[in-house]
């Protein structure tokens, strides 16, 4: 276990002036299931001297419907995401991914942002929140500033977050009541495991059947989370049939080769992933 | 009628368990102690140029760093172990340093203070390079890789001539992988200077608490009986918690002897998976020959073993392997060769099975595969061919009737009955062209397993019984607890022999000061050999009893009886005695001894040779199991639906402890056929905790049903004999069976994870 | 680099402590030295295993996981503190004792905690949903085959008798 100095800030704006103080020096913690792990292989870097808990922030730890939109405070926790009625009626997909989460424990434990900046690509509620176009508040000293979820990664594990900021929020726009969405998972044990593969899809169709909106996002498969754009392009503005929900499920997964290159798991998680996606589409689409 | 055994009585061991009360090895601390940290290898394999100790010395509430030259005696134990590397390193879990700290942060600190310089060494890192080897040799004193006294063999007939004779020849090869036992407690000992006099007393989660105590004498240079070694309650344990454990003991021996302070060593889990033994991997090579109406002429066999850096257990094990090598068939002809070869990696070891699951999974799976080429049934090619009352086994022994048991056509016919084997298989096979992904199988498989350990070694353990004058019992064996409710078993064995209520009983804890060395907790044989022990030595308790009972009851010893807490003679019952009165007046009033040691002594089974044939074993348990499952053949996923299962063990000393033996055995077989694996590249041992060592979770766990055949056999006390390992075995073949059912794939590499299930290949990482 | 000691208050089976504790000590650590509750056990330090399983206000979780300052002004219960004060046990571990879901034992506290919070928040739950909230505690000997039945027979023991002890 490495060493530090535990500090329990009693409110968001003393959490950002601590920020600011040490800079790299310091760590945030919430449900530490994450760096824990890391403090205990000493993976982080020597010059740590302080770790700011934030887990007991009532300032983060909260979901609520404003306008058209579901804002989720960062310390809030996967169970809580999970249990949620609003993101059970909005999100659907979210709740869906928070829930397969670790393990119990683990869910009672992990915050929504945790998952994000520790920037796993096998993280479970990212491609979830990429597909809803989430948005995270970043909040440095009394600034804040936007950003699309997606930008914020830049490597397997990183983050381009400067160490005197830290998320806020995450938001995103409710779901239309048309929109399907859909959160599958593929693991080798059936609970307690990281995903294999995990894919999320957000779709909605007009009354001629016509596409008229498609997102899809997938963990594990890619260095980075990201949305599947030509994929999605193939069925925009389509029709959509079996035909081309085969084409479509193709398309990810001659994505994910374009972005991971040939790695020793292509073999298997190309044909995986194309029919995964095939059934996930499934699921949403209406097809002719 | 029993009155106790036979029955499902609550464990003796349970209130502390569940109350958080019972203390494991990492929760014993000694007022002074200290915290011991090894420092391990860098390198699979490589000469060690320098170990430089003084920086780790130099801070602050570091008390002694130790090297191999630190240690008083021998620094190699049995299956050449070191203590400490000494010049060289053979594999990635060699320890190389141990620091003593005052604090379990100041040793974790110090031992990265712990500076070696390497001179990194080729090395050989699989059976293949193994077998063909001789440049890079693992231990220079030996000519090759092969593990001495690990060659075993069978011969019986003729193979040539039975290939001759058979109609269709199928040649096959099935492989299997590094697993770790993976008991949720983490290895621990305490190591305490003995206060009176030169020695040292060790705790902790031992398994084998006699190796250990032989082999840490030799190592301090001391005497076996300045050694006491005494079992904390272990958490799981399943064969595994021996090497390690005696490693561990060993360098905390030193230290305490050194410091003259108690010392404590407590693994992390990556640790544990780095240091503990595994399931040997097999290679096993298959040639089978049967007639066209399904008859089995003749089974050749060549089985490589991967037995690692060191070795204590091949020897054994393969001896074991080869026992079982042509499965629970009548075949004339035989021919086996298994061989255990050192490779510069993690090592194999005990783990519950010990050779069987490796084997039943080829056997079976050749069965299956034999059946399929001529067109049977699964059930029909086992019914034809398995062992029934009579017959001779491959070792020349007969399955005489009334001595030894045969049940497995009975149990296999049922089984199929009762799980609708032949209608599912067929519908199942239907189905494999339809349109939905999700494929359904089903599978059989059954087994014969020798009871305890036979002709592997000398089967003798003990037991201390000792009656006090409150009429309380203390019962200690000499073979260990370990979670398996063997000690609940010796209790309901001493109550019904004594003919008192279980709640007089209480345990000792397994103590080599107490107890006459029982040999190791292996094979089964805590109640065959430790149950019989506890009945001798309630027996000749009870004889004592009765002796003093007559004289006060004024009858011939020959009538009395002991029940429900009394002792009377049978044809005058209304006067009875309490068992107190009896027990008060041999201690008190005449001085009788109330403590007897139990000695069980089966005598030794001779093989030959050259052959390998003879009385393998006394007695054998038999087992049948049809799985069931899902199989997404469009990812690989596997989910097991139903493991039905059958097991033929005697009598059930306490038939819930015995289906709970069952079930855990199933599951853990589950885990062993589809997610389980250890995985080394190059020497290196990539997977290191329980993320990425996937043992079955609650989510994963199929419907089981357990059904036990009872029989009167003759050999352990009241007819019972093996339990423990005889639940796993069965599951990986069934699983394999099942999912060629389910999608005409035929997999012969163990585990049946995503990818192998997918593509029917292995992919490297 | 010299880290300086955190003050720790903490409710732990009903009583309170003030401590004076290490900022890297995890809450196990804590619970298993400082207070000598070794009923919480280790088995992988990396929240996989829930063998330091326990419940902090009133969520089940794995005490590895969590660092020791963290657990400021928490309330806690440890396998210690389901016994009631006379020693009743609790009909979880009543029920874990009657159906032989206990082998080696080393699992059962956590798993023991992990049925707590799920009985508390649902009485009677399917099978289904016992195996769900204990998917996070891995148990290597039983086969979980007779945890499932304790944790049945606990819910019924629960809904006929009231619950009398800390439960």
């Amino acid at each position: 276990m490495q060493d530090f100095n535990f500090i329990k800030p009693t409110n968001l704006e003393e959490v950002s002036s601590l920020l600011i103080n040490y800079k790299d020096k310091a760590r945030l913690i919430a449900g530490g299931t994450d760096l824990i792990i890391a403090l205990r292989e000493e993976r982080l870097p020597s010059n740590l001297e302080i770790i700011i808990d934030i887990s007991h922030l009532k300032e983060l730890d909260y979901i609520r419907e404003e306008g058209g939109y579901l804002r989720i405070g960062s310390g809030a926790t996967h169970v809580e995401i999970a249990q949620n009625e609003l993101i059970k009626r909005y999100a659907p997909l979210l709740s869906q991914a928070a829930s397969l989460i670790g393990s119990p424990q683990i869910r009672n434990r992990g915050s929504i942002a945790g998952n994000i900046v520790t920037a796993s690509p096998a993280a479970d509620a990212v491609p979830a929140l990429i597909v809803l176009d989430s948005r995270l508040v970043i909040r440095k000293g009394q600034e804040k500033r936007e950003e699309l979820l997606q930008k914020v990664f830049v490597g397997p594990y990183k983050v381009n977050l400067k160490s005197d900021e830290l998320v806020e929020e995450i938001y995103f726009k409710k779901l239309p009541q048309k929109a399907k969405s859909d959160f599958s998972k593929l693991v080798r044990r059936n609970a307690v495991d990281k995903s294999r593969v995990n894919l999320a899809v957000v779709a909605q169709q007009n009354e001629d059947k016509k596409v008229i909106d498609i997102k899809i996002s997938a963990g594990s498969i890619t260095p980075l989370p990201q949305r599947f754009k030509e994929a999605e392009d193939l069925l925009l503005g389509e029709i959509p049939t079996a035909n081309l929900i085969q084409k479509t499920g193709e398309k990810v997964a001659e994505e994910m080769m374009v972005k991971s290159g040939y790695r020793w798991s292509t073999e298997y998680k190309e044909p995986v992933v194309k029919s995964l996606m095939v059934r996930a589409l499934n699921r949403v689409l209406e097809v002719e | 009628m029993y009155k106790i055994v036979n029955k499902s009585v609550e464990r003796i061991d349970v209130y502390e368990k569940v109350t958080g009360k019972a203390k494991y090895g990492a929760d014993l601390n000694c007022g002074s102690q200290l915290y011991a940290k090894t420092v391990y290898s860098r390198y699979p394999h490589a000469k060690i140029l320098k170990i430089d100790t003084k920086e780790a010395e130099g801070l602050e509430g570091v008390i002694m760093v130790i090297t191999a030259k630190d240690v008083p005696g021998n620094n190699i134990m049995f299956g050449k172990f070191p203590v400490l590397a000494q010049n060289e390193v053979k594999y990635i879990g060699d320890g190389v340093a141990v620091v003593a700290a005052e604090s379990k942060e100041i040793a974790e600190k110090a031992a990265k203070l712990v500076r070696v310089e390497y001179e990194e060494l080729p090395g050989v890192f699989d059976l293949e390079e193994a077998k063909v080897e001789n440049s890079k040799r693992v231990h220079s004193e030996i000519e090759n890789n092969f593990i001495e006294h690990s060659h075993h063999l069978l011969r019986s007939g003729d193979v040539e001539k039975g290939f001759k004779e058979a109609e269709v020849i199928l040649e096959r090869t099935y492989r299997t992988q590094f697993v770790d036992q993976a008991y949720i407690e983490p290895e621990a000992v305490i190591v305490l200077p003995d206060p009176y006099k030169i020695g040292v007393e060790i705790h902790g989660s031992i398994q084998n608490p006699y190796t250990i105590r032989e082999n840490v004498a030799t190592v301090l240079g001391l005497k076996i009986n300045q050694v006491r070694v005494i079992q904390s309650t272990i958490g799981g344990s399943f064969g595994g918690k021996d090497e390690s454990v005696m490693l561990m003991a060993a360098r905390c021996a030193v230290i305490a002897l050194k410091t003259g302070r108690p010392v404590k060593m407590v693994l992390t889990r990556e640790e544990s998976f780095l240091e503990s033994s595994k399931r040997h991997p097999f290679q096993a090579n298959y040639k089978i020959g049967a007639k066209k109406d399904g008859s089995i002429v003749a089974v050749e066999n060549k089985v490589y073993v991967q037995g690692g850096a060191y070795n204590n257990k091949a020897s054994f094990a393969n001896w074991r392997a080869s026992i079982h090598a042509a499965g629970p068939y009548t075949i004339p002809h035989i021919k086996t060769d298994i061989y255990g070869l050192y490779t510069h990696t993690i090592y194999g070891g005990a783990y519950r099975g010990f050779s069987a699951p490796q084997m039943v999974f080829a056997t079976e799976s050749l069965i299956d595969e034999l059946a399929e080429e001529l067109k049977m049934s699964p059930q029909e090619i086992r019914l034809k061919n398995c062992l029934k009352p009579g017959d001779e086994m491959g070792t020349g022994q007969i399955l005489l009737p009334g001595k030894i048991p045969a049940p497995l056509e009975k149990m296999i016919r049922e089984i199929c009955r009762k799980t609708d084997f032949e209608s599912k298989r067929k519908k199942y096979i239907q189905e494999r062209e339809g349109f939905n992904p999700l494929k359904k199988g089903i599978g059989l498989s059954c087994t014969f397993r020798g009871a305890g350990l036979g002709g592997e070694g000398i089967d003798t353990a003990s037991a201390t019984v000792t009656i006090d004058i409150d009429g309380s019992i203390l019962i200690q064996s000499g073979l260990v607890e370990m979670g398996q409710g063997m000690r609940t078993a010796h209790a309901q064995i001493v109550a019904e022999v004594l003919g008192v209520s279980l709640d007089r009983i209480t345990f000792g804890n397994t103590d080599t000061a107490v107890t006459m060395d029982s040999g190791a907790t292996v094979a089964s044989r805590g109640i065959l050999a430790g149950g019989n022990a506890m009945l001798i030595a309630a027996t000749e308790l009870l004889q004592r009893l009765h002796q003093q009972a007559s004289i006060m009851l004024n009858c011939n010893i020959e009538n009395l009886i002991s029940e429900n807490e009394f002792i009377f003679n049978k044809s005058k019952p209304d006067k009875k005695l309490t068992f107190e009165e009896v027990v008060k007046e041999c201690l008190k009033g005449q001085g009788l001894s109330l403590s007897a040691q139990g000695w069980y002594n089966p005598g030794p089974e001779k093989l030959s040779p050259e052959t390998g044939r003879g009385k393998a074993y006394p007695t054998y348990s038999y087992g049948t199991a049809v799985a069931e499952l899902r199989v997404d053949v469009q990812t690989g996923k596997i989910n097991v639906e139903k493991i039905t299962a059958a097991y033929e063990i005697g009598k059930a000393i306490n038939p819930q402890i015995a289906k709970s033996q069952f079930y855990g055995g199933i599951l853990q077989g589950v885990g062993y056929a589809i997610m389980e694996e250890m995985r080394t590249k190059d020497g290196y041992l990539k997977t290191k905790n329980f993320d990425d060592f996937l043992i079955p979770s609650s989510a994963d766990m199929p419907e089981m049903e357990v059904t036990i055949y009872e029989s009167d056999d003759p050999v352990g006390p009241f007819g019972a004999k093996s339990v423990g390992e005889l639940g796993i075995e069965l599951i990986a073949p069934a699983l394999a069976n099942a999912l060629y059912n389910a999608t005409g794939k035929r997999i012969r590499e163990l585990p049946l994870n995503l990818e192998r299930v997918l593509l029917g290949k292995t992919l490297k990482k | 680099m010299v880290t300086k000691k955190i003050e720790l208050n903490i409710k732990v089976n009903n009583k309170d402590y003030k401590l004076l504790v290490s900022p890297n000590k995890r809450l196990l650590d804590v619970l298993r030295e400082d207070l000598g509750l070794n009923g919480v056990k280790e088995g992988c330090g990396i929240g996989e295993c829930g063998a330091c399983t326990i419940v902090m206000n009133g969520k089940n979780i794995c005490s590895c996981m969590v660092l020791a300052g963290q657990a400021e002004g928490a309330e806690i219960i440890t396998i210690e503190g389901l016994t009631g004060p006379e020693g009743e046990l609790h009909p979880l571990q009543e029920a874990f004792m009657e159906t032989g879901a206990v082998q080696c034992g080393f699992c059962t506290p956590g798993m023991i905690l992990s049925s707590l919070v799920l009985l508390r928040n649902n009485p009677s739950p399917t099978k289904e949903e016992i195996r769900a909230a204990i998917s996070g505690n891995f148990c290597r000997c039983t086969g979980y085959q007779q945890i499932i039945e304790a944790v049945q027979l606990a819910a019924e023991k629960m809904r006929k008798g009231g619950v009398k002890v800390n439960g």
